[in-house]
C-alpha cells in the first residue's frame, strides 16, 4: 500500500511541483494551503509523513506542529519543513529536516525514502 | 630708556650751558642753533623733549607747531624772555607743556622736564592701550565672523534656558527672538524638554550631547546632534551654556533608506526563493512530461514556467521603481483608455483562477493627466490584489471582483475595486500600505500596494479600504483630472520616511 504524505504549502505552484514529485515517486499525496486545513486533512486522511511550510497566510507553520504535536492520533508523524524563510530550521525543532526553497530534490526525496522505509 | 632731547637757541653761551645742565640729568642733549640745523636734526632723529627759543629766526615758530601736529608725541619747551612770553603763549597756546622764562630757573626747568617725561610716559601708555583696543576690536570681529559664519545652530543660554545670543544660521531657521526660551525656539514647547543637555551641563560644569528633532519656523523638521559647553566668569562660575547643534537631518535620511533597503533584501530574498522553488516545479514538470510524453503535463508546466517569469519580472521592476527616484511624467490620456488597459493586464490572471471580472466605465469620461505607466501599475496591482484575495479564499465556490469607474465631480473620478475574497481583519487594513508588510506569505514582497498607495496619493487622490474579513474588500479611490499644483516638482519614490 502507497505511503501518504500530505503537502502544506500556500503556494499553488510549489504544491503543485511536490504533488508531482511525489506521486512520480510512488506516493500517494494530498494537499492543503494553510494551517487550519492542513490540520482538517491530517485528521481526515491521517499521512505517514507531512512537508510543511513556514510562512502562510494566516497562522504560521510551527503552530500547525504544536497541534500536531498535542494530538494523539497525529502526533508521531514526522514532519519535513521547507520554507524560504531565514531561520527555518529553527522554527520546528523536532522535524526530521528543515529545507531551503528551492530545494535539492534528490535530497528531498532521499529524506522522504528514508523517513518512510 | 635716555631721553633725547634737542635744545634750539640761537645763544651758543646759554645753549651749551644748558646742555650741561640737562646731561647731569642723565639725558642725551643736541644743540641747533639756526633754522637749518633744526631742520637737519628733526629730519634726521627722533625727539622725545624740545627746549626751544622761537625767536631766533621768524619761520622756527610756525616750523615748531607743524612739527607738533605731525608728532603729537614730542614734548615741546618754549624759552622766552619775559617781553616775549606773552606773545609765544598766544601763538603756540596748549599746543606746547610749558613756558619757561629767560633767564631760566634751574627748579622751574627740573619741573617742565619731569612733566615732560610723565607726559611721554602717559603718552606711550595711551598708544599701547589704543593698539590693545584695535587689537580687541579686531579680534571681536574674528570671532563675530566665526559665530556667524560657522555651518550650526549656535545659541548661548543662561539657567533660564533663555536665548541671550545666537548665530546667523539659527535666526535663518529659528527666528530671530533673543531672549526666548531655547525650547519655544527649537521645539515650538511651553515647557523645557525632559532631557536638556544645558540643563545638564549647567548642573556638573561638563559638556553634554544628545540627539534631538527640531522644528524650524517654516515648520521642517531637522535632525540635529547637539552639544553643549560652561561659560564662566572670572569666579569659575557658569553664567551660560553655550549649545551648538550640527543639522544631520541628511545623514539620517540616508541611514532610514538603508534600513529600509536591508529590510527590502530580506522581503525579496524570501520572495525570490518561493519563485525560483515553483520555477524548479515548472522544470521538472516539463523534464518529466516530455520524457512521459505528457502534452498536458508539459502544457501545464509551460503556464507555470510564464506565469514565474512574469512574477519575477513584476517583483524586479517593482525593487526598480522603489529604488529609483524620477519625476513623474504627466501626460494628457483618455479616462477609458487608461481603465481599459489596466483591465486587460489583469483579465487573464482572474480567467486563470476562476473569478469573475466585471468592468464598469461610465462613458463620456474625458481625458485625465496622470504619469500613465505609474498609474497603470497602480490600478493594475490593487486589481491584481483583489483577484489574490479571491484565489486566497477556501470558504466561497465562486468568487468575483468588480472595477468600476465614472465621474466623481467636474474635478475627479472615482474607482472602485471591490472583492468577495477573503477579506482583512483591522491590523491587515490598518498595515497594508505600509513598506514590506504582506499577507500573502511568501507570495508577497510588500512593495506593490505600498508604491501603488503612493502613486494614487501623488497625482493628488485618496484611496479608502472598507473591508471585513472572510467577506470581501472595496478600495474606492478618488483621483483629480488635473494634476496637482504639488505634483509639479515630485520626484517618485520619495525617500522614506
Amino acid at each position: 500500500m502507497k505511503k501518504k504524505i500530505l503537502v502544506i504549502d500556500d503556494d499553488l505552484n510549489v504544491r503543485d511541483y511536490l504533488v508531482s514529485l511525489f506521486k512520480d515517486n510512488g506516493y500517494d499525496v494530498s494537499i492543503a494551503g494553510d494551517v487550519k486545513e492542513g490540520l482538517t486533512v491530517a485528521k481526515k486522511n491521517i499521512p505517514d509523513l507531512i512537508t510543511l511550510d513556514i510562512e502562510m497566510p494566516g497562522e504560521w507553520g510551527p503552530r500547525f506542529y504544536r497541534q500536531l504535536a498535542q494530538d494523539p492520533e497525529l502526533k508521531n508523524i514526522p514532519v519535513i519543513v521547507i520554507s524560504g524563510l531565514s531561520g527555518h530550521q529553527y522554527a520546528v525543532v523536532k522535524a526530521v529536516a528543515s529545507l531551503s526553497k528551492p530545494f535539492d530534490r534528490e535530497e528531498l526525496l532521499k529524506i522522504v525514502n528514508d523517513t518512510l522505509n | 630708556m635716555t631721553k633725547q632731547i634737542l635744545i634750539i637757541d640761537s645763544d651758543n653761551e646759554h645753549a651749551g650751558a644748558l646742555k650741561t645742565y640737562i646731561e647731569h640729568q642723565l639725558y642725551d642733549v643736541t644743540i641747533a642753533t639756526t633754522f637749518e640745523e633744526v631742520r637737519i636734526q628733526v629730519d634726521n632723529n627722533t625727539w622725545d623733549i624740545i627746549l626751544a627759543n622761537p625767536f631766533i629766526s621768524d619761520d622756527i615758530a610756525s616750523y615748531l607747531l607743524a612739527l607738533k601736529n605731525g608728532c603729537p608725541l614730542v614734548q615741546i619747551l618754549i624759552l622766552a624772555p619775559k617781553d616775549k612770553l606773552d606773545t609765544a603763549m598766544d601763538f603756540f597756546e596748549s599746543n606746547v607743556i610749558h613756558y619757561l622764562e629767560i633767564p631760566i630757573n634751574s627748579k622751574a626747568l627740573d619741573l617742565a622736564l619731569v612733566a615732560a617725561r610723565e607726559n611721554i610716559s602717559l603718552n606711550m601708555k595711551m598708544a599701547s592701550y589704543t593698539k590693545s583696543i584695535a587689537d580687541l576690536h579686531h579680534a571681536q570681529d574674528f570671532l563675530n565672523q566665526l559665530f556667524e559664519a560657522v555651518p550650526c545652530y549656535i545659541s548661548v543660554q543662561d539657567k533660564n534656558l533663555r536665548v541671550t545670543a545666537a548665530n546667523k544660521k539659527l535666526k535663518q531657521h529659528f527666528g530671530s527672538q533673543i531672549g526666548g526660551f531655547c525650547y519655544e525656539i527649537y521645539k515650538h514647547r511651553t515647557s523645557p524638554c525632559t532631557e536638556c543637555p544645558v540643563v545638564e551641563t549647567f548642573r556638573d560644569g561638563k559638556s553634554h550631547s544628545t540627539e534631538e528633532v527640531v522644528t524650524s519656523k517654516f515648520g521642517k523638521q531637522y535632525n540635529v546632534l547637539t552639544q553643549t559647553a560652561p561659560l564662566r566668569n572670572e569666579k569659575g562660575e557658569i553664567t551660560q551654556v553655550i549649545e551648538m547643534s550640527t543639522n544631520i537631518t541628511q545623514i539620517r535620511q540616508l541611514q532610514n533608506h538603508l534600513i529600509s533597503l536591508g529590510l527590502m533584501l530580506g522581503s525579496m530574498s524570501h520572495g525570490v526563493k518561493g519563485m525560483l522553488t515553483a520555477l524548479d516545479g515548472g522544470i521538472y514538470q516539463l523534464e518529466t512530461g516530455l520524457s512521459h510524453k505528457d502534452d498536458e503535463r508539459v502544457s501545464k508546466a509551460f503556464g507555470q514556467i510564464t506565469q514565474m517569469a512574469d512574477k519575477i519580472k513584476k517583483m524586479v521592476l517593482e525593487i526598480l521603481y522603489y529604488a529609483k527616484a524620477r519625476e513623474l511624467q504627466y501626460d494628457e490620456m483618455d479616462v477609458a483608455v487608461l481603465i481599459q488597459n489596466a483591465a486587460d493586464t489583469v483579465r487573464p490572471m482572474a480567467e486563470k483562477y476562476a473569478v469573475t471580472f466585471d468592468v464598469s466605465i461610465s462613458e463620456n469620461l474625458g481625458k485625465i493627466e496622470v504619469d500613465s505607466k505609474w498609474m497603470e501599475a497602480a490600478l493594475v496591482n490593487f486589481l491584481e490584489n483583489a483577484v489574490d484575495a479571491c484565489v486566497f479564499d477556501r470558504d466561497k465556490t465562486d468568487h468575483c471582483v468588480q472595477f468600476a469607474v465614472g465621474k466623481r465631480s467636474e474635478e475627479s473620478i472615482f474607482l472602485t475595486i471591490s472583492d468577495n475574497g477573503v477579506g482583512m481583519d483591522t491590523e491587515t487594513k490598518n498595515k497594508m500600505f505600509t513598506l514590506f508588510f504582506t499577507s500573502k506569505g511568501s507570495q508577497g514582497t510588500g512593495l506593490g500596494l505600498f508604491i501603488a498607495h503612493r502613486v494614487i496619493r501623488y497625482h493628488g487622490g485618496t484611496v479608502e479600504v472598507e473591508s471585513e474579513q472572510g467577506k470581501g474588500s472595496k478600495f474606492s479611490i478618488c483621483l483629480p483630472f488635473r494634476k496637482p499644483d504639488s505634483a509639479k516638482n515630485v520626484e517618485f519614490p520619495r525617500t522614506i520616511r
